[in-house]
Order: C-alpha cells, then sequence, then structure tokens
C-alpha cells in the first residue's frame, strides 16, 4: 500500500468515523449501539438519526465535495493560490441569487433553486471576468477584486435580508453559510449536480496537470486550453453554486481544502481530487458538528466556524506568497 | 498672507460646496420621511421661534436633531481617521474598515454587552479601544505592516481577512446570547437608530480629543507624503507622529463603533473625494475629508430611512453598497 492510497484511507475512515460521532452527538447524546440500530432497524430515535442528523451529515459531506472539487478546478485555471469560488465572489453571487429568489418568491421548486444559483454563480464570475478583461490586474489584484466582489454581493444579501425580515437562523444561512433545518428534500436537488460534475472534473484532470505547465507547452502537447478553461471555470462555478444554493456561502473550504490537498500528494490532480473532496467533506462535517455541539440546543453557522479556521491559513497564505 | 496660501479661491469653493451638501443632507434628515409630516419650516421654526407645544418641534428636537447631528459626527470622524491611516501609510485602500480596526472595536463591544466575557468593568468606549487597537494590532503584525519591505496589497489582504474572522466571532457570540441577538445584528452593520441625545453626549467629548489629536499631526502627515526619511530628516519625529495618528485614529473609530457599530467604508471614500476636491494638504484636506464623511453618513441615513419607510435599514449597509463598488474602482485603478 503506498502513500497515496494510505492517505486516501485515512481520510474515508476519518470521515466515517467522523459521521458516526456526529450522528450521536447533540442536544440529545446517544449511544453508539443505538445509532446503528436506528440506521438499520428505525425506532424510537427514528426521527432524531434518520429524519434530522442523516440528512445533515450527507448534506455536509455533499456540499463539502463540491465546494472542494470546485476550489481545486478554479485554483488549477487560474493558477492563483489566493483564488477560491467564495474568494472569487462567486459564491456571493449564487448566494444573492438563492436568496432573493426564495425571499421574494417562497414557493419557488426545490429543484429549481440550484439553477437559480448557477446563473448568479456565473453573473458574478462574468463580473469577475469583465473586469480583469478590461484591466488586467496582477494575480494579488484579482484576488483583492474578487474579495470586493463578493463584499458588495455580501451587502446586498444583507441589504435584502432587511427588506425581508426573516427568522435569525435563516438569515444566518445567508449570511455565513449554515446547514440548519436542511433534511432530505435539499438532498435530491443537490445530488444530480454533483455526480455529472465530480467524475467530469477528474476527467478534466490530466489536461489541468498539463495546463500548470503553460499554457503553450499544454497547447503543443494537445490540450485545447481556452476550451479547458471553459469547462472547468463553468464546473467549478456550477459546482460552488449548488452548494450555495443548500447551505449558504460556507467560506473558506473551497481554499483550504485544495492547498490541504495538495500539502499531503503533491501536485497531480488526479491525485488531488479525492483527497481535496475528502478533506472539504471533513472540513464542513466537522464545522457542522461543533455548530450542532458548542452550545447546545442554540445552532451557530457553521460558515463561522470555517472562517475562524480559514482566515488564519488565508494569512499564512499571504506570508508564502511571493508573486505581488 | 498665510491664510490665502492655504486657502486659494478654488479650494475655497469646493469646501463650501461641501458645507452646503452637508447642510442640505442634514436639513433634509431633520424633517424627511417621517410618520409625523415634518416640514422644513419645522426646522426653521425650531431655530427661530421655538414654541414647546408643538409636537413637530417636540419631535425633531428630541429625534431627530441628535441624530442627524450625530449621524455627521460619525461620518466627520470616520473621515479624518481614514485620512490619517491614508496619510500613515500612505496606501489608498487604507480604512478603518478595511484594518479591522471597526470590526475588532465591534467584536470586543458585543463580547463586553453580551457579558459573555466582561472585561474588568471598563465602560463601553473603553473596551471599543481596546478592541480597536487588538484589531489593527493584529493586521499590522500579520499584514508585514512592521517589516521594512511592506506590501500594501499584502496589508490589505490580511485587514480583509482579520475583518472576516471578527465579523465571523461577533456573529457566533451573537448567536450565543440569543436574547439580544437582533438588535445588535442591526448594530452590527452599522445603524443609527436608537440615536438619543445621550449617545450624543457619549460621542462629542472623545470625538473632539480626537480632532484634536487629529489636528496635531496635519503638518506631519505633509511631510510624510515626501517619504518617512525625508520628513525625518525635515525635524519630523517620526516615531510619535505615528503614535499620535494610530491614537486620533484608534479614539475616533472606536467611540463612532461605540455609538452606531462598524459604518463600512465611510473611511476609505471620504478621503478619497476630499483628496479630488482638496488637493494634499492635510491642513486643507482633514476638514474636507472629515465634511465629506459627514455628509457622506447623513445622506445614507436619510437613504435609510426611506427605503421601507416605518422599519430602517441599518445605515452601515447603504454606505456598504456604496463603498464596495467604490472599493473595487480604487483596486483596479490603483494598479497604474
Amino acid at each position: 500500500m503506498n502513500r497515496y492510497n494510505k492517505i486516501l484511507a485515512i481520510s474515508f475512515v476519518l470521515l466515517i468515523i467522523l459521521s458516526v460521532i456526529s450522528l450521536s452527538l447533540g442536544v440529545k447524546s446517544l449511544t453508539l449501539e443505538t445509532v446503528f440500530n436506528t440506521v438499520i432497524n428505525g425506532g424510537d430515535e427514528d426521527f432524531i438519526i434518520n429524519q434530522y442528523r442523516l440528512p445533515r451529515i450527507i448534506i455536509s459531506i455533499l456540499v463539502g465535495i463540491g465546494l472542494a472539487v470546485s476550489g481545486v478546478l478554479t485554483q488549477g485555471i487560474i493558477r492563483n493560490p489566493l483564488a477560491s469560488p467564495d474568494l472569487m465572489g462567486i459564491s456571493g453571487g449564487a448566494g444573492l441569487f438563492a436568496c432573493s429568489s426564495l425571499l421574494i418568491w417562497p414557493e419557488v421548486h426545490s429543484a429549481l433553486l440550484p439553477l437559480i444559483a448557477i446563473l448568479g454563480g456565473f453573473s458574478a464570475a462574468f463580473l469577475i471576468w469583465l473586469l480583469n478583461h478590461f484591466n488586467h490586474p496582477s494575480p494579488a489584484r484579482l484576488a483583492l477584486v474578487g474579495i470586493a466582489v463578493s463584499a458588495f454581493l455580501t451587502s446586498c444579501i444583507n441589504f435584502i435580508l432587511v427588506l425581508h425580515p426573516v427568522e435569525m437562523n435563516s438569515a444566518m444561512i445567508w449570511l455565513t453559510g449554515s446547514l440548519w433545518g436542511r433534511n432530505w428534500d435539499y438532498i435530491w436537488p443537490l445530488l444530480p449536480w454533483l455526480i455529472i460534475l465530480v467524475p467530469f472534473s477528474f476527467y478534466l484532470a490530466w489536461s489541468l496537470d498539463l495546463s500548470a505547465l503553460g499554457e503553450e507547452t499544454a497547447t503543443s502537447l494537445g490540450v485545447n486550453t481556452e476550451r479547458l478553461q471553459v469547462l472547468a471555470l463553468s464546473s467549478a462555478v456550477a459546482l460552488a453554486s449548488v452548494s450555495v444554493a443548500v447551505c449558504g456561502t460556507i467560506g473558506f473550504v473551497g481554499l483550504l481544502a485544495p492547498h490541504l490537498a495538495r500539502l499531503l500528494v503533491g501536485p497531480r490532480h488526479k491525485l488531488i481530487l479525492p483527497i481535496a473532496a475528502l478533506t472539504g467533506a471533513l472540513l464542513v462535517l466537522s464545522a457542522d458538528t461543533l455548530s450542532r455541539n458548542l452550545a447546545p440546543p442554540l445552532e451557530m453557522p457553521a460558515g463561522v466556524l470555517t472562517a475562524v479556521l480559514g482566515a488564519p491559513y488565508f494569512i499564512f497564505l499571504l506570508y508564502r506568497y511571493k508573486g505581488w | 498672507m498665510t491664510l490665502s496660501f492655504l486657502f486659494p479661491p478654488k479650494k475655497l469653493m469646493s469646501v463650501f460646496i461641501l458645507i452646503t451638501v452637508l447642510l442640505m443632507g442634514f436639513v433634509c434628515s431633520l424633517y424627511g420621511q417621517s410618520e409625523f409630516s415634518l416640514r422644513v419650516n419645522d426646522v426653521w421654526n425650531l431655530f427661530v421661534s421655538y414654541d414647546k407645544s408643538n409636537i413637530n418641534q417636540q419631535i425633531i428636537l428630541s429625534l431627530r436633531l441628535p441624530r442627524s447631528l450625530t449621524a455627521a459626527v460619525i461620518g466627520f470622524n470616520l473621515g479624518i481617521a481614514g485620512l490619517l491611516m491614508q496619510g500613515l501609510t500612505r496606501n489608498p485602500l487604507a480604512s478603518p474598515t478595511l484594518f479591522a480596526i471597526s470590526s475588532g472595536a465591534a467584536c470586543l463591544t458585543a463580547l463586553n454587552s453580551l457579558t459573555v466575557a466582561s472585561i474588568g468593568g471598563l465602560s463601553n468606549e473603553a473596551v471599543a479601544f481596546v478592541g480597536a487597537l487588538t484589531g489593527g494590532g493584529l493586521v499590522f503584525l500579520l499584514g508585514g505592516g512592521l517589516s521594512s519591505n511592506q506590501n500594501a496589497l499584502r496589508l490589505i489582504l490580511a485587514g480583509i481577512a482579520i475583518n472576516g474572522l471578527l465579523t465571523s466571532l461577533t456573529r457566533a457570540v451573537l448567536i450565543i446570547a440569543d436574547d439580544m441577538a437582533y438588535s445588535l445584528l442591526h448594530w452590527l452593520s452599522g445603524s443609527l437608530s436608537g440615536i438619543d441625545w445621550s449617545s450624543w453626549s457619549q460621542l462629542w467629548p472623545l470625538s473632539l480629543l480626537g480632532l484634536f489629536i487629529a489636528t496635531s499631526t496635519c503638518r506631519g502627515l505633509n511631510l510624510n507624503a515626501l517619504g518617512e526619511q525625508t520628513a525625518a530628516s525635515l525635524g519630523v519625529n517620526v516615531t510619535w507622529l505615528r503614535i499620535r495618528i494610530c491614537l486620533a485614529v484608534l479614539i475616533l473609530t472606536s467611540i463612532s463603533v461605540t455609538v452606531a457599530g462598524p459604518i463600512a467604508f465611510v473611511g476609505l471614500i471620504a478621503p478619497h473625494l476630499a483628496r479630488s476636491w482638496c488637493g494634499s494638504n492635510h491642513f486643507m484636506l482633514l476638514p474636507a475629508a472629515g465634511l465629506s464623511g459627514a455628509a457622506l453618513v447623513c445622506w445614507a441615513d436619510l437613504v435609510s430611512r426611506n427605503i421601507i419607510p416605518p422599519a430602517e435599514t441599518p445605515v452601515g449597509i447603504i454606505t456598504a453598497l456604496i463603498g464596495t463598488p467604490f472599493f473595487i474602482y480604487l483596486i483596479l485603478k490603483g494598479k497604474r
């Protein structure tokens, strides 16, 4: 068993262990035995385990995978260590569209929501692309533009929430990202997108490796770089947007997970992608578990916890970054 | 002679325009948008022939006047704080919001007021001051502001990261202390809704102190614009100058945050407006930046009350909606 498989196995096992722990912890803590029994046979705790905690865990894993893969694709194409869907304003755009459609039109069909979010994500991406196209800012400056755009979109969300006051926890979903009140209904609109886009990003992995050698080398090795850029960025935007449509703008996962994966397994995208996906899932899942258990029965938004972790890491990246 | 040097006619004009804009915003926010039908006349009469039994005048005197005054002074404070920071760091993007000074003050104030971690029985102002110091200090330390090859962009990016971190922490604190959360959530994005005369009396003494310190740094800032070494060789005690500037910025920002929460981006926009009108002499820039900030907050407050009439939008959201596009513009422009 080589090192890579070991890392893969370890993170997979960690994810399983964490899921089980997350199933058993909460306002009402349950023994592991009860948890296993209930998952398999149902019973007295059926509602808590199977209707409340299990869907949340599955959603946090899916969302973590989506955000992480999106981050890998974004960083692979833009080749900027500070790039990630949430720092580029893509999550912000998706969040704004999803949130405003929900508040203005509350009966919106849940399958439609990811589409609306994707529309928002693409609008934000297009805005960034326009700014980049006409101004050619340096990579660090581009990161700053992305952050400013996402700050603008966040204040738009803030504004809309003031116009349509909602309950505190739902407001927090859109302001910082949270898995509060998410149940099975939210899994089905999310799942098909991931089933299509995650394998597709594996298909792109090889070309991403080549494009890391520089555009000219990649072209001479048979990669259609323009097509690659469009495909990879579109899937990145779509993945981030559908995740945001479900649980709001959980920050820094799309930044952290690819970096951690690259640190663990080196620069090859085929190797990075699974590890990044698992790391992202671990991040979101542990943030959600903590958020439910720090001060029960109150709930913290998971996005607060990922920000507490992610912001220091971002500053660490700034330290190492040399391309000013 | 000196006076004509300080106030050339063109600049005098721009200051005049600024004051007019400010006054218009001020007066409009005194009578505009109310459940009662207030009119300009009521404002006029309040000052000319004060009638104790007139309900409209009473409303203006007890609700609107403190609010508008507070809005103006907070804008003034933030504008000056931004100007001082931009002068000190020679970084056009420096401002209390982006260097996490506001959010540091807000974070500690929230902690303190919810008594999650009561800090030694200090007053709100002192707590906000410590918070502002912590936020700004962190940004400078972590963003490499002390090293010799400091980089403007790195400093800003570090500031934004710490700003995000502190805002998240504040939100977490708010949620744990659930019962007071919603009003604090409003305060957290900068709101002038609960202002009365007591906030005004809390605000003005420290603002005056801050303004006094800020004025004393003008000459130093003018010379500092030529470069630190030049300034030192021209007899400026650079360390002492820095200390005074930091003190002024911290006082001005923290008192504003204590009263109205972190009103975003005023400290970024106001100095740029002032610079485009008044050149680069800090003796002129200081009042101009202050007045622009005051006008900005007054107008933003007026807008915030007009959007959904009976309810109020936090004024910080309005300034953020104006400020972030301006911020993007500055980033893109700064390349050249």
